[in-house]
């Protein structure tokens, strides 16, 4: 990973190419955080007066590409140097927590209550379905930035 | 809400700098200065958040010199790929905690008489 292109690129166009990198990276995690932290209230139970069809059809477009932004650079960050990397244990935390956030994402998209929630009321019992796999993916995510910043103070 | 507001502030306020200065501020180093002499054995490199070199040091350690970051260390005349190894250095700056660890936070690195000044504003 580190001998890739990327890793070249990241390790010889610049002096401020890190922090550049680094500060897209925030970005991508305050659009994605910022944006799915709300859907997900919202699918808790906080912020009722806001239907949910409203929500999410123009938080996860944001959501979607806060993540992708997120991702890529997060790759640059990691092949500047991914030996360095090796053996810390916050990382260790940081990619299955992703892992398991982009699968619960994948989870709930695929629910009828999900397909169903535009077009219609869902059922008390459709509700607390949705409203764990939101708290769930609220646990994800604050994981994952949890862990990724502290791999810097390992 | 506007208590919640107040109560997020006051917790990012009081957990804030402990968690800054845990690694990348000078927390987690000793207050004390310190100083080790070596040769170059990875020269300089301007990748990542700091820019780093290692040393062989005269007591037979590899020492990692953590210096500041690239833009900084680069203002200060230390540009990637300098000090090849083998050259004689000295660095002066502050040693990790962990003393099982041997890095030093450089603030100076003086070679044959020339002083690189990557932290100008401390002494």
């Amino acid at each position: 990973m580190q001998a890739s292109s990327l890793g070249h690129f990241m390790r010889e166009s610049g002096v401020w190419t890190y922090a550049i990198v680094n500060l897209a990276h925030v970005l991508g995690i305050a659009t994605l955080f910022g944006s799915i932290l709300v859907l997900d209230l919202r699918l808790i139970g906080i912020g009722r007066r806001v239907p949910l069809a409203a929500l999410s059809s123009s938080i996860v477009p944001v959501a979607t590409t806060g993540f992708l932004i997120a991702a890529t650079t997060g790759l640059g960050l990691l092949a500047t140097k991914a030996t360095e990397y090796v053996g810390n244990p916050f990382l260790l935390i940081k990619f299955p927590a992703i892992a398991l956030g982009l699968v619960n994402a994948a989870v709930v998209t695929r629910t009828d209550a999900w397909r169903a929630h535009q077009e219609r009321d869902l059922s008390q019992a459709e509700q607390r379905r949705l409203a764990i796999m939101g708290g769930l993916s609220l646990l994800c995510w604050l994981t994952a930035i949890v862990s990724g910043r502290m791999i810097a103070y390992w | 809400m506007k208590k919640l507001l107040l109560v997020a502030a006051a917790a990012v306020a009081l957990t804030t700098p402990r968690i800054v200065s845990a690694h990348h501020g000078w927390g987690g180093y000793l207050d004390a200065e310190f100083e080790v002499s070596g040769t170059v054995e990875t020269p300089v490199s301007l990748a990542g958040p700091h820019a780093t070199m290692t040393i062989k040091g005269a007591d037979g350690h590899q020492w990692l010199l953590t210096l500041a970051p690239p833009p900084r260390t680069s203002a200060a005349g230390l540009k990637d790929g300098m000090l090849p190894a083998g050259t004689k250095v000295t660095a002066h700056g502050h040693r990790h905690r962990d003393s099982n660890r041997f890095e030093v936070k450089t603030e100076r690195l003086t070679v044959d008489g020339k002083t690189y000044n990557v932290y100008p504003d401390r002494t």
